[in-house]
């Protein structure tokens, strides 16, 4: 290894005094020679570097990888490199931030020379412009979720109008005509069933506005509120299919209850549920086939399903089929209701801890799954 | 797009097969060119450019595909599918190694033999493992590279200061290595440094040289043995080496390990 040679005094004052480190290494960064003044910065004698430690080594560790992965290569290659800032550890354990122009000298051995400049000033600014980046970059981020918000509601405004003016306009018109259609007299047998007509109309109209309401409460607020207490689960399911069942006359409505064990839900949302799903099983099912309702207590939870015949919903239609108002893809004037009740569906499992499936096929129909936990998490 | 635009390939030579050269974290293809060109008179070699890096075509990096190794080793794959001729050598260095790896464990019929240069399956220290960094190592990396860039400007290289014995360089590769958008080099540190392979290991049945440096701050020592243990078909060198690139710093140890273990192998 050879070291340079020795300096006429004036030339090692002025160097030892210079106002910037002065570095002179082996290819490898081990020092052969430093001035006083990077001695000073870093705190260790020249003594204590030249031949005993490399450069990187007084690197902070981020800028020991920096400089196997950029510097050392760009040395090699383009024999200089220039304004690089890294981090010299002193000895306190404080770290200096210095900016490093190097070349490559080959006077028989190869050697790399290096002067440090210490650049606080422009660590402190640069430090102030990543704030501003980062802080720039949270100001659109949060104007974007704002946009977005936005953009939910206007939709959630979109799609409530398209309830109440499509989907509340058909309960109201069967009350208006039974109502005309009675005002005029009718046989006393036409106006039971008229009456009935109306009563039906009526529940419809009331379902759709509770679904409404759960629907906004769904979007805006945590989810579906639900109060969960021990249930007998498969008297909670009979009883909504018995009343399903006056309501679909002439449709075939089973219910097969099994296994049996404390179930933790909360009733009344259980009958919407069924209720939902029964609706669009008899509008989608075909008329002379039964639709099963199964109701299964397990050992590690508890299922509702909904099971009927009939053409198998598409397969384009299955990834938004959870979504609210994913009708718009339907023809107008389908007797699909609002496409709210799958929505709510889905909610009230989740509310409970527990997720919806849906299976459909030309073979086997269309059997819709709600497995809940025992109690709710 | 073309794969040759999109990876800037280069290929050079003829042979009995093809040798990739992959670059690693931090530069491009350029990384070989004091150990390339001697193979390019025996076999026939390919060289690119990872995108994001050197004269790839930046706009086919996508941040989602590049947000782990696999992205990278899937264009792997196109290329030693498209490029090869004959049995497929690859040669990654650092980062690439792994990538290598990945491409094999995803298509292994084209290759022969993988060569790891200065490999590491995992950065960062891991209870009995040791990867040689913490998190809180990376972190200070990507804020150095974060200061540097903005010294930098964007999309450019440190300048050249004009050396007295400048090595002869055009000014086109001088201008063109180690350039890097920022944004792309913060992404390409955090899924090199972060990444974590030991489970893969192994899995690649082809054989695999490790060139392992013997003071290399990036893969300690502790790594290429780690390597060699779970590596299934492996041999390990240990080269004279201080630092992370010994292509460039030691290529007549690191051709002399990859050409007695090409000899070893029938190739």
């Amino acid at each position: 290894m050879s070291v340079p040679g020795p300096l006429s005094t004036d030339a090692q004052t002025l160097l030892d005094g210079a106002p910037c480190g002065l570095m002179c290494t082996l290819p490898d960064g081990t020092f052969l020679r430093v001035n006083r003044t990077f001695c000073t910065w870093v705190g260790l004698s020249e003594d204590e570097l030249v031949h005993k430690q490399k450069f990187q080594d007084l690197l902070s560790m981020g800028g020991r990888i920096f400089h196997q992965t950029h510097w050392a290569p760009l040395l090699a290659m383009q024999g200089s490199i220039s304004e690089v800032k890294l981090e010299l550890r002193q000895r306190d354990g404080t770290t200096l931030p210095v900016v490093i122009n190097a070349i490559v000298r080959h006077d028989g051995v190869k050697r790399h020379e290096l002067a440090a400049y210490v650049a606080r000033d422009r660590d402190k600014y640069e430090r102030e412009l990543i704030q501003s980046r980062k802080r720039m970059e949270e100001l659109v981020a949060e104007t974007r979720r704002l946009h977005d918000e936005v953009k939910d509601r206007a939709l959630l405004a979109e799609q409530m109008i398209g309830i109440v003016s499509h989907d509340l306009r058909n309960p109201i018109s069967t009350i208006q005509t039974a109502a005309a259609m009675l005002s005029r007299g009718v046989p006393a047998e036409s106006r039971d069933r008229m009456v009935a007509r109306i009563a039906r109309a009526g529940q419809r109209a009331d379902r759709l506005i509770g679904d409404l309401l759960d629907f906004t409460q769904a979007r805006l607020g945590d989810g579906l509120r639900v109060r969960p207490e021990p249930i007998l689960l498969h008297e909670v399911v009979a009883e909504a299919v018995e009343e399903l069942a006056l309501a679909h006359p002439g449709r075939p409505l089973r219910h097969v209850p099994s296994g049996r064990g404390e179930c933790h839900a909360d009733p009344s949302r259980l009958e919407q549920l069924v209720g939902n799903l029964v609706s669009n099983a008899m509008s989608y099912g075909s008329a002379d086939s039964p639709v099963t309702v199964g109701s299964t207590i397990a050992a590690d939870g508890f299922s509702i399903t909904v099971h009927n015949f009939g053409p198998p919903i598409p397969a384009e239609t299955l990834p938004t089929l959870f979504e609210p108002m994913t009708r718009g893809t339907h023809a107008i004037g389908s007797k699909r209701s609002v496409g709210l009740g799958l929505f709510i569906v889905c909610q009230v499992a989740k509310a409970h801890g527990g997720k919806t499936e849906v299976f459909s096929s030309a073979e086997a129909g269309t059997t819709f799954s709600v497995t809940f936990p025992l109690s709710p998490r | 797009m073309s794969l040759q635009r999109r990876n800037n390939v280069r290929v050079s030579g003829e042979g009995p097969a093809t040798i990739f050269f992959a670059h690693g974290f931090g530069c491009d293809q350029n990384m070989w060119r004091l150990l390339a060109p001697a193979y390019a008179k025996r076999y026939r070699t390919v060289l690119f450019d990872m995108v994001g890096s050197g004269s790839s075509d930046l706009t086919a990096y996508d941040a989602a595909k590049y947000d782990s190794l696999q992205g990278y080793a899937d264009d792997v794959v196109e290329l030693v599918r498209e490029f090869s001729e004959g049995p497929a050598v690859f040669v990654g260095h650092s980062v690439s190694a792994m990538i290598g790896m990945l491409a094999n464990l995803k298509d292994a019929s084209p290759f022969a033999a993988q060569v790891m240069i200065g490999p590491s399956p995992c950065y960062i220290n891991d209870g009995d493992y040791v990867g040689g960094f913490s998190r809180q190592d990376i972190d200070s990396l990507l804020e150095t590279l974060e200061s540097n860039y903005l010294g930098w400007s964007s999309n450019m290289a440190p300048a050249i200061m004009g050396a007295p014995e400048q090595p002869d360089l055009s000014t086109e590769l001088t201008n063109s290595f180690c350039r890097t958008d920022p944004e792309i080099a913060k992404q390409f540190a955090r899924v090199t440094f972060l990444s974590d392979n030991r489970a893969q290991l192994p899995l690649l049945t082809t054989p695999t040289l490790i060139v392992q440096c013997n003071d290399d701050i990036i893969a300690p020592l502790a790594v290429g043995d780690y390597l060699k243990r779970r590596l299934p078909r492996s041999t390990l060198r240990v080269i004279d080496n201080v630092g992370h690139c010994p292509h460039l710093s030691s290529p007549g140890q690191c051709a002399q390990a990859t050409d007695e273990f090409l000899a070893a192998e029938g190739l």
